[in-house]
């Protein structure tokens, strides 16, 4: 493994889950390399395991069977804390369901995986100021989300994930509950992000939009993986 | 961490309703405990006041053994010294010298064991209240030495009133022979103490002293002291300064044990009511906590995956627990303080009724004091934050993945 380049690798991963006492078979020997500054789609059927993926390569759930390498990091090896410590400082997620935290306003929930960070004050608000600019809510700081369209919650998700400069931002169906509109410039907006700062975007997805972006198309099917075809995208 | 207490809040005031109710159901015990421990104060004080008050004092001087035994020739040891010490005392306010002796007490009618006291009347009337309660007659207006004041329950018994002879017979210090002499009803007094209206009668001090053939000695020394708290200060010099010369000095807690103990067991019954009032919250404060959670479940997978630690949520429902502590602690107390301010305005009326041998002889009022705003507002704060451990404890081990999971 080039531990430089590969920043998600994935070796024999199984999961089995039990549902009343019957096991089900998630996924099932999943092998997968993800490089630096991909934007790649896992698409699929439902219930074909593409959100069990996502689960298993940022440690929120843990594979029956298989090794999961993040960064040059294996993640059975580390403790929860160690987890959530790697989750914090090295992916962003980005959500169907926006998944703002309410009571937070806009610039609260930007600036909450900074101040878990420790980051300064002052770079925290330079940070959500200059982020807030680029995903166009500039002066929405002080909003509540329930103040917000579905579109500006999901920049302000994007916005979330990113402004803590993590190596991998991960995307279950974050254009699900957008019109095609306001997904295409949300998506437009990511690829452009990913392009200038050379972020890795893995997304679990249906949307023709977003296949329409991707560099890299991973099909999963009953949980194995039926196709993985990259495209030379423009720009 | 700043933002969890912030969190904490928020998230407290999501449910604005929820909250309050929670919070008032959780401040009404919290009053309840307030209110019954400033009744219990205002109790305890009532019945030291209705048994010092009244006769008792609340301290005295006898000599060792007395107590146990009232030996006619038990008298106090260097009566002198000890008078002239206990005038230079600044803490006692007055002192009174009695001669206490077992007697029996006949009228035409009837006859009657009492116990005879032998009182100083100009001394004893700042100390005891005989001299208020009097109902018929007067007190020692004049100094005829054959009067004798005697309870109300006691005039039935003997069927004798104002200016009926009686005749009292006492064994003697020395011998132990009887000793007769006539006295006439000067007056009839009624303290609402049963054991006293029923069993005691007061003579002039000289008149007992010859009675007794005691000479100027007496039995007993009672005291009042400037401030009244000193008679329940066990630690207080003064007891061991005066037990002395074969004497023993003490305060009410050794002369009335049982009305100490009386007061234990109530201090104990409202801990033990404190203690079911708190598993009635316990359970209050978990059922809030649990309902919160459920419906933010997705919300603390959300967190967990960001990279909250585990135990940064069981901070942030931990906090939670506490602030709705804090909100129960504001409405608490402010019901608290209003309902018994009130009714220690109004006073509760349980005179005449007798409770462990002391009679309430005046309204009941509940005694505000500042422990009860303090103490009990933070046990209920450690104690929900001690209970918000088990929810959060639960939030913190759910996997995020899990948590997501279930609110979908």
């Amino acid at each position: 493994m080039s531990e430089n380049k590969d920043v998600i690798s994935v070796k024999g991963v199984t999961k089995v889950y039990s549902d009343n006492g019957v096991p089900v078979d998630a996924l099932r020997g999943i092998d997968l390399t993800i490089r630096t500054g991909e934007f790649t789609a896992i698409v699929g059927p439902s219930g074909s395991g593409k959100t069990t993926f996502l689960n298993i390569i940022s440690g929120l759930d843990t594979c029956s069977e298989g090794e999961v390498w993040l960064n040059g990091k294996l993640l059975s090896r580390m403790s929860g804390r160690e987890l959530s410590d790697f989750r914090r400082d090295s992916i962003g997620f980005i959500f169907q369901a926006y998944n703002l935290i309410p009571v937070l306003t806009v610039e609260e929930n930007i600036e909450y995986v900074m101040l878990l960070q420790e980051v300064p004050k002052k770079e925290r608000q330079r940070r959500v100021s200059d982020i807030l600019g680029m995903i166009g809510l500039a002066g929405f700081e002080n909003r509540l989300p329930s103040k917000l369209s579905g579109g500006q919650q999901q920049r302000v998700a994007v916005a979330r994930a990113m402004v803590s400069e993590p190596a991998i931002i991960l995307a279950d169906e974050p254009t699900a509950n957008l019109d095609s509109t306001t997904s295409g410039a949300l998506l437009d907006m990511m690829r452009d992000l990913n392009r200038k700062t050379g972020m890795t975007f893995v997304f679990s997805t249906h949307d023709e939009n977003v296949m329409e972006r991707a560099q890299r198309l991973v099909t999963l099917r009953d949980g194995r993986i039926h196709g993985d075809k990259h495209i030379n995208v423009a720009g | 961490m700043m933002i969890y207490v912030k969190l904490a809040w928020r998230n407290l005031l999501r449910n604005k309703r929820r909250s309050f109710i929670a919070g008032t159901a959780i401040g009404i015990g919290l009053a309840a405990l307030i209110f019954v421990d400033a009744l219990l104060l205002g109790m305890e004080r009532n019945m030291i006041d209705s048994a010092t008050a009244s006769f008792l004092g609340q301290g005295r001087i006898q000599r060792t053994g007395f107590q146990d035994t009232q030996q006619a020739d038990l008298t106090i040891g260097s009566l002198e010294k000890v008078l002239e010490g206990l005038r230079q005392e600044p803490i006692l306010r007055h002192f009174t010298p009695r001669v206490l002796t077992y007697s029996m007490v006949s009228s035409p009618s009837n006859l009657s064991s009492i116990e005879l006291v032998g009182i100083d009347p100009v001394t004893e009337k700042p100390v005891s209240e005989i001299d208020e309660a009097i109902v018929k007659g007067d007190y020692f207006s004049g100094d005829n030495d054959r009067d004798i004041l005697i309870g109300d329950r006691l005039a039935e018994i003997l069927k004798v009133s104002l200016g009926d002879r009686l005749v009292v017979t006492v064994s003697q210090a020395e011998t132990g022979d009887l000793s007769q002499d006539l006295f006439r009803v000067s007056g009839i007094f009624r303290l609402n103490i049963t054991e006293m209206d029923r069993g005691m009668a007061f003579v002039r001090l000289k008149k007992a002293q010859a009675m007794l053939g005691i000479g100027n000695d007496v039995h007993e020394i009672a005291l009042v002291f400037a401030d009244s708290k000193s008679g329940g200060d066990a630690g207080l010099p003064f007891w061991r300064k005066y037990s002395r010369f074969g004497n023993e000095a003490m305060g009410w807690p050794d002369i009335m044990p049982q009305l100490e103990a009386v007061f234990k067991l109530s201090r104990f019954s409202t801990y033990l009511a404190g203690l079911m009032l708190f598993g009635v919250v316990a359970l209050g404060i978990i059922n809030t906590l649990f309902m919160s959670l459920h419906e933010r479940m997705f919300e603390f997978g959300v967190l967990r995956a960001v990279g909250t630690r585990p135990f940064s949520i069981l901070q942030l429902v931990t906090y939670e627990a506490g602030s709705l502590a804090v909100l129960s602690i504001v409405l608490g107390g402010i019901l608290g303080f209003v309902v018994t301010y009130i009714v220690a305005q109004t006073g509760i009326d349980y005179t005449g009724i007798e409770y462990s041998g002391v009679t309430f002889r005046k309204l009941i009022y509940p005694v505000l004091h500042i422990r009860q705003f303090i103490e009990y507002p933070l046990w209920l704060f450690l104690f929900t934050m001690l209970v918000g451990l088990y929810p959060a404890s639960y939030a913190a081990r759910m996997s995020p993945a899990a948590a997501m999971r279930r609110s979908l």
